[in-house]
């Protein structure tokens, strides 16, 4: 035999090595809770095989921590995520659109609010990866979707050192996080795909990421009257617990059905955020039954306080701006029914859509494990 | 068939990143020497922009501009919460206090920065005293040693401080100043920290 001996986990005694591998991950503390795929030296050069960048490239930096990592650390992460090699280029441009948001640099990772990325994937590539944006493309159950999300999670908690509970805050966190990663369904959507209002042409390979707080559904399957849609879309977006500063941004993920009824009334999806920035508006009478009348400034944004003795009256608009900035649009999920989802954004999208390199269509996947007594 | 689990597991690669840069060198400045040492002190105030922080802290220099004498020379204009501070918002400080008051730490990310921020000062020899919340205890001793200062002293008070009222927010600033004052001067042997 030439070369060392692959193991096929065929025999128990085999599949114990499996399992102790699993368990070697847990016990350096580098699982995010489920097990890990073991980084080797063989498989990690097969990621590092689909990029032109250099390993040593410094793709990420947390000062406050005095931690940085490179393209090599996304590729190990990456594995232990459980990606495939040709996943790995999406990865990295999942990466490199989340630190243009400027808030990852400096505190986004630790915050209370626990802050999800929501990573969105346009152009051929979704075909290629089997990237799933149609039915249940928010949920479970699709190995580029989850793997790839996860990648990006093991690299902030393993690589930027941001673990729960230490240096990570969250108060209670968010279902999904690290779990959010979807393909837009450019194939039913009637506009222009995301990575379009993210400076990108149309057809490219490209990832668009947001920080996101949750996502709440908005069910409404039985109106064909676009006004009432939009209205049923602006009660969530305004409602008053997501309300921290004086205007809030979310996104739309809008399923087909409720994308095409919108663009058969004729509206693009300029229109769709002009009128939900008009109609999303809240009364100071339900800020001040909550506690969020009272304005604050400090540093140039105001926060929202208690301020049961201010006199002032009216309403106050949701929505800062109608650009994508404040209110993102994409269209995801199967045409089967009327079920979209607001996402609360962290604090907006910075509008730069993040593009895919190509990667060579048949990428080698080795076998983590080689037998060291015949290796030796 | 016997295997070494950990020599065969050695072979998987760390997913750790890497330290961004050398690790500071562990420097406290210099304490003042006793409470008189305070009169005529200038006093930098360093707050962020978490609710009441700074009410706190100037509540805190009212105190000791009263009861000790000292100045308060500099009330740095509020920054980013998470955002350690550097460049000239950091040399302006310096040049303009001998002393300092940083908070307050409430936040995930701005209790990391105040524990930088103290630490930062302490490297160009201003004596600062810190204050984070006692629920982001953990994450500010974890930045203490991050920043190659394990040990480093600062003060805690309880959570939650943003829901304070104006009149609890000078009560808290009484609490405090007594472990304010020691944090800054040199104390008797033995004396709490």
């Amino acid at each position: 035999m030439t070369g060392p001996r692959r193991l096929g986990a065929d025999t128990p005694e085999e599949l114990g090595i499996v399992q102790a591998a699993v368990e070697y991950a847990y016990d350096q503390d580098w699982s995010d809770g489920l097990p890990v795929v073991p980084a080797t030296r063989e498989r990690t050069d097969a990621f590092l095989a689909t990029t032109d960048r250099h390993p040593d490239e410094v793709i990420g930096r947390l000062e406050p921590l005095r931690r940085e990592v490179t393209v090599e650390t996304a590729a190990v992460n990456a594995v232990m995520a459980g990606c495939r090699p040709e996943y790995f280029p999406v990865v990295l441009a999942a990466w490199d659109a989340l630190m243009l948001d400027p808030t990852t640099a400096v505190g986004a990772w630790q915050s209370t609010s626990g802050p999800a990325p929501l990573i969105v994937v346009n152009g051929p590539v979704r075909e290629r990866l089997a990237l799933n944006g149609g039915g249940g493309a928010l949920g479970p159950g699709f190995r580029a979707n989850a793997t790839i999300a996860r990648a990006i999670g093991l690299l902030v908690r393993n690589g930027l050192g941001v673990r729960p509970q230490v240096f990570e805050q969250a108060t209670q966190g968010i279902p999904g996080r690290w779990g959010m990663c979807l393909a837009e369904n450019e194939e039913e959507s009637p506009w222009e795909p995301i990575a379009v209002d993210g400076g990108l042409a149309p057809g490219s390979d490209a990832v668009s990421a947001m920080l996101v707080r949750d996502t709440e559904f908005v069910d409404n399957r039985h109106t064909a009257d676009p006004e009432k849609l939009l209205a049923d879309l602006a009660d969530t977006l305004g409602r008053t617990g997501a309300l921290i500063f004086e205007h809030a941004a979310a996104g739309l993920v809008l399923c087909p059905e409720h994308a095409q009824l919108l663009a058969r009334a004729g509206m693009a999806k300029e229109d769709v955020r002009r009128w939900l920035a008009d109609h999303t508006r809240r009364s100071v009478a339900d800020l001040r039954a909550v506690g969020k009348n009272g304005l604050t400034d400090l540093g140039g944004r105001g926060v929202r306080v208690d301020r049961p003795d201010e006199e002032r009256s009216g309403e106050d608009r949701v929505f800062a701006t109608d650009t994508a900035q404040h209110l993102p649009i994409l269209v995801a999920g199967a045409r089967n029914a009327g079920i979209s989802s607001v996402v609360r954004l962290f604090t907006s999208w910075p509008r730069i859509s993040a593009r895919v390199e190509s990667c060579p269509a048949d990428v080698p996947v080795p076998l983590s494990l080689v037998d060291p007594e015949v290796e030796a | 068939m016997t295997l070494d689990h950990q020599a065969l597991f050695g072979a998987f690669l760390s997913p750790h990143g890497r330290a961004s840069g050398p690790q500071g060198h562990l420097v406290r400045a210099a304490r003042l020497d006793g409470v008189a040492a305070l009169a005529g002190a200038r006093v930098g105030l360093l707050w962020n922009t978490k609710r009441n922080a700074e009410l706190l802290l100037v509540e805190l220099g009212r105190l000791l501009i009263e009861q000790y004498g000292a100045e308060v020379t500099a009330r740095q204009a509020p920054y980013a919460h998470a955002v350690p501070l550097d460049g000239p918002d950091l040399h302006s400080l310096i040049d303009s206090c001998d002393l300092a008051v940083v908070g307050v730490g409430d936040c995930g990310s701005c209790a990391a920065a105040a524990i930088n921020d103290g630490i930062t000062l302490e490297r160009h020899g201003i004596p600062a005293a810190v204050i984070c919340s006692d629920a982001f205890d953990v994450t500010a001793r974890a930045t203490a040693e991050v920043q190659g200062d394990p040990d480093y002293p600062f003060l805690t008070t309880p959570h939650p401080i943003a829901v304070l009222a104006e009149t609890q927010v000078v009560r808290r600033a009484e609490q405090l100043l007594p472990g304010v004052v020691a944090r800054l001067i040199v104390q008797a042997e033995g004396a709490a920290s």
